[in-house]
């Protein structure tokens, strides 16, 4: 089935969108790891596994509609170096996500692909979930202080 | 062999040594209350008792007498940190005192002997040293009383 290209292009930039998350979680969790915040790595370490299947719904759906979904390329990281700064960072790159997503979906609805937008609809949906989560850890920090919520991520 | 086996009973004393040591600081742990240290650092007196175990086992192979007296001195530390950075210095020590030996049995085709320190020393190096130093960055983020507090 041929998409159209509007589509195509909008679902490229939301894979972009996609693998740059993946690589930002990934090494984030990890550096959680190492510091001994083993409840933010598994958290975070989910997080990017979710990304992952995200951009796999996307590469499928790209490859159904006969386009070419462009691995190559990836946006710029907002890599932390405390665990307080990197969900700070992980909150800006989600929000920015979740912006990406809903103008991806005004085109598709616009451009009649309501299937294409059945799929970013639910993707949208975890996104807004793990964004809440990183909205009220960045909340905890405020409210009990950064070594009181450390002290529960061990 | 002989001075393998004079090596092996020089790493053999600093297995005695951090099994004295762990034992000692897990008691500790248990008396002021850190269960979790307490666990923690018990099971790594079993790590070493396992480790001790395969050095005599290869010097008694090898014909030689393992030296079950030989110790380094203990150190004087008497609060969780110090302890902790204490067991620090003992693995790091231990691990140069591996790699020595390590590059020993090399040079004397002692491979069996090699491949079973290069195990000693993973452990050394990924399981213990790598705990340690991250509780000593954890106190440093949490401050002292909130990491021992997560250690009840």
């Amino acid at each position: 089935m041929r998409g159209n290209s509007t589509v195509l292009a909008a679902l490229n930039k939301i894979l972009t969108r996609k693998l740059t998350t993946i690589n930002q979680f990934f090494l984030h969790a990890r550096m959680h790891k190492n510091w001994g915040f083993e409840q933010l790595n598994n958290k975070v370490y989910k997080a990017s596994i979710d990304e992952m299947k995200h951009a796999d719904k996307i590469i499928e759906r790209i490859l159904l509609l006969d386009g070419l979904p462009n691995l190559q390329e990836l946006g710029k990281l907002y890599i932390g170096e405390e665990p307080g700064e990197m969900l700070k960072l992980d909150d800006k790159l989600q929000t920015e996500d979740i912006n990406h997503i809903r103008q991806a979906i005004a085109v598709c609805e616009s451009e009649h692909d309501f299937v294409s937008r059945k799929m970013l609809a639910e993707i949208l949906e975890q996104q807004e979930e793990h964004q809440d989560w990183l909205d009220t850890q960045c909340s905890l920090i405020d409210t009990i202080g950064l070594e009181n919520y450390l002290q529960q991520q061990l | 062999m002989s001075q393998v086996v004079n090596t092996l009973n020089g790493l053999l004393a600093w297995e005695l040594t951090s099994i004295d040591q762990y034992t000692a600081h897990s008691e500790q742990y248990a008396d002021w209350g850190f269960n979790k240290l307490y666990e923690r650092i018990s099971h790594e007196a079993d790590d070493e008792r396992g480790h001790a175990k395969l050095l005599i086992e290869r010097i008694l192979y090898l014909e030689g007498k393992p030296d079950m007296e030989s110790r380094h001195a203990l150190p004087n530390a008497d609060n969780v940190p110090e302890m902790l950075s204490a067991d620090l210095d003992l693995e790091r020590k231990n691990a140069t005192a591996l790699k020595a030996a390590i590059e020993l049995c090399e040079q004397h085709k002692d491979f069996v002997t090699r491949d079973m320190l290069v195990g000693i020393l993973k452990d050394t190096e990924e399981d213990h040293a790598y705990w340690l130093r991250q509780q000593l960055g954890l106190i440093n983020r949490l401050g002292l009383e909130r990491y021992l507090q997560a250690m009840m």
